[in-house]
C-alpha cells in the first residue's frame, strides 16, 4: 500500500532464470515490491509489476528484459 | 505451532551476532537463528575486506582460520592509471566469508542458539495477542512460528522489513551493481588493496583487487546502472580485467547489491527490529558493510532480548534501538552520503590530477591530513565536497 501506480502496462519485466544468479539485488529497486525470491527461483509478480523498468539496468547479469504483457 | 522468543532471520554478520547477543543478554530466552541456503556463509557475495578496529571488537584475527590476508597498505588508481599508496600499517583483512560466518553461528550455537539451515522465511502476519507468526519453508516441508520478536537480518532483499510494513526499497542511482572473480595468476602487492575509480571503468562506483594469497585476488567492481553505457557489471568487470590482466585465470565468481544510501528512516516496528544491508546500514562511501552489520546485530540481539524480557515489544520501546544506531554510526553515513553526491560531480580529469599532486608528497610524509590539506590548496573544487560532511 505504500506505491502509488501511474496508472495495465503495456510492458512487463520477466526474469531468465538460465541467467539469473538469484542476488536479490532486484528487489529493493521495484516500487510496487512486485519482486520475490525464494528458495529456487525469482519471480515477477504479473499482476503487481507495472513495467517502470527500474530493474532492468542494476541486474548485474542482465537476466530482466522487458516483454509484451 | 511452535513458539520462540527471538527468531533471527539470516545468518550472516547482523544475524549471528544478533542471535548470539539476544542469547547472551537474556539465556532463557529461546532464541532461533535462521538461515535460507543449506549452509552458513554460502553463497558468498562479498569482496571480503574489513577494517582491523572494527573487526577486533567482535573476533581477533590474528592467526584465525576465517582470515584469507592481512592488509598493510591501499593503493589508489586513478582513471589514467597512476598509482597513489595512501597506508603503510595495519589496514584491515580479507576474509574468507564462508569461514567467518560459520565462525560466528557456530560461536551463537555454542551459546545455546538454535541454528536451522536451509529454512527461509515465506511470510509473516501480526496476531492478535501481538506476537508475529512467521511461516519457514524448507526441506521439511511448511511450518509456522509463533515469536515475540523478529530480526530481520536478510541482506539487501530487506524481506522481513517489507512484510512489516517497512519501506525498505533504493532508489537506483544508490544500489551498486557488483560483480568478482576469483583470479589467479595475477601480478599484485599481496599486502595491499588496489582500488580504481574512472567514469569508463565502473561509473558511479570503483574496481577493486583485494588479495587473498599471492597471485591470487578478489578483483571486482560496483557501477551505478543509470550512469553506465548499456553494459552490465560483468561486462564492465570483464573489459576492465581483460586491459589489466590478461591470461589470469579466472576461478570463482559472484554477482550482488551494495545500497549505497543511508539507514532507512525506520528500523523498527512492533516486534520486529531489521539490521544490517537489510537497514541500509552500510558506509555509502565505501559500500563496507561487514563490520556495521555486526555493531547493528549486537544492538538489536540485546535491545529484543530486553523487549521480550519487559513484556514490552512495542514500537514505542524499540525505537530506542534506531535511535541507539542513528547515534553509533547512522549521523555518520548521512554525512559520507552527502560527501559521495559531491565527488559524483567530479570528472576523470580531477582525479587525475589529485593523483599527481598526492604523488608530489614524499611517501613517509604522506598522511591523510596532509594528503588532504594539498589536495584542497592545488585543487579548489575539493572545497565543497569538504564542505559537504559538515553542513
Amino acid at each position: 500500500g505504500r506505491y502509488r501506480s501511474p496508472m495495465t502496462p503495456s510492458e512487463i519485466a520477466v526474469v531468465d532464470l538460465r541467467v539469473c544468479d538469484r542476488c536479490g539485488l532486484c528487489l529493493p529497486l521495484c516500487p510496487p515490491e512486485a519482486i520475490h525470491l525464494n528458495l529456487s527461483d525469482l519471480v515477477v509478480d504479473r499482476s503487481t509489476c507495472t513495467g517502470c523498468r527500474k530493474c532492468i539496468a542494476p541486474c548485474p547479469v542482465g537476466a530482466l528484459t522487458m516483454v509484451a504483457a | 505451532m511452535r513458539d520462540t522468543d527471538v527468531l533471527v532471520i539470516g545468518a550472516g554478520p547482523a544475524g549471528a551476532v544478533a542471535a548470539q547477543e539476544a542469547k547472551r543478554a537474556a539465556p532463557t530466552l529461546d532464541v532461533v537463528l535462521l538461515e535460507r541456503d543449506g549452509a552458513v556463509g554460502t553463497p558468498v557475495r562479498c569482496a571480503e575486506g574489513v577494517g582491523d578496529a572494527g573487526l577486533r571488537e567482535f573476533a581477533n584475527p590474528v592467526g584465525a582460520p576465517w582470515v584469507a590476508r592481512k592488509i598493510r597498505r591501499v593503493i589508489f588508481l586513478a582513471p589514467d592509471d597512476s598509482e597513489v599508496k595512501v597506508a603503510e600499517r595495519d589496514v584491515g583483512w580479507i576474509l574468507d566469508r564462508t569461514r567467518f560466518d560459520a565462525f560466528l553461528a557456530e560461536r551463537a550455537s555454542a551459546d545455546g542458539v538454535e541454528v536451522l539451515v536451509g529454512t527461509e522465511a515465506a511470510g509473516m502476519n501480526r496476531l492478535a495477542d501481538g506476537r508475529w507468526e512467521v511461516r519457514l519453508r524448507g526441506a521439511l516441508g511448511d511450518e509456522s512460528v509463533r515469536v515475540r520478536m523478529v530480526i530481520g537480518a536478510d541482506g539487501v532483499e530487506a524481506m522481513v522489513g517489507r512484510w512489516a510494513g517497512l519501506d525498505t526499497r533504493v532508489p537506483a542511482r544508490d544500489m551498486e551493481s557488483c560483480a568478482q572473480y576469483v583470479l589467479r595468476g595475477i601480478d599484485i602487492d599481496p599486502d595491499a588493496i588496489y582500488l580504481q575509480f574512472g567514469r569508463a571503468i565502473a561509473p558511479g562506483g570503483y574496481a577493486w583487487v583485494f588479495p587473498r594469497a599471492p597471485g591470487i585476488a578478489n578483483v571486482g567492481l560496483g557501477i551505478v546502472a543509470l550512469k553506465a553505457d548499456g553494459r552490465n557489471a560483468r561486462e564492465y568487470l570483464d573489459d576492465w580485467i581483460a586491459r589489466r590482466y590478461p591470461g589470469a585465470e579466472q576461478t570463482g565468481y559472484t554477482v550482488g547489491g551494495v545500497i549505497t544510501h543511508t539507514t532507512i528512516t525506520q528500523t523498527y516496528t512492533d516486534g520486529v527490529l531489521v539490521a544490517g544491508d537489510a537497514a541500509h546500514m552500510i558506509n555509502p562511501l565505501s559500500g563496507g558493510g561487514i563490520v556495521n552489520a555486526m555493531k547493528a546485530g549486537r544492538l538489536a540481539g540485546r535491545a529484543a532480548a530486553a523487549a521480550v524480557c519487559a513484556a514490552d515489544t512495542s514500537a514505542r520501546r524499540l525505537s530506542a534501538y534506531h535511535a541507539e544506531w542513528m547515534r553509533l554510526l547512522g549521523d555518520d553515513h548521512l554525512k559520507y552520503y552527502r560527501i559521495k553526491q559531491a565527488l559524483e560531480e567530479l570528472d576523470d580529469d580531477f582525479f587525475n590530477s589529485l593523483a599527481h599532486t598526492v604523488n608530489a608528497i614524499p611517501g613517509d610524509k604522506r598522511t591523510l591530513g596532509r594528503i588532504f590539506a594539498h589536495a584542497l590548496v592545488r585543487h579548489p573544487q575539493l572545497i565543497p565536497v569538504a564542505a559537504r560532511f559538515f553542513i
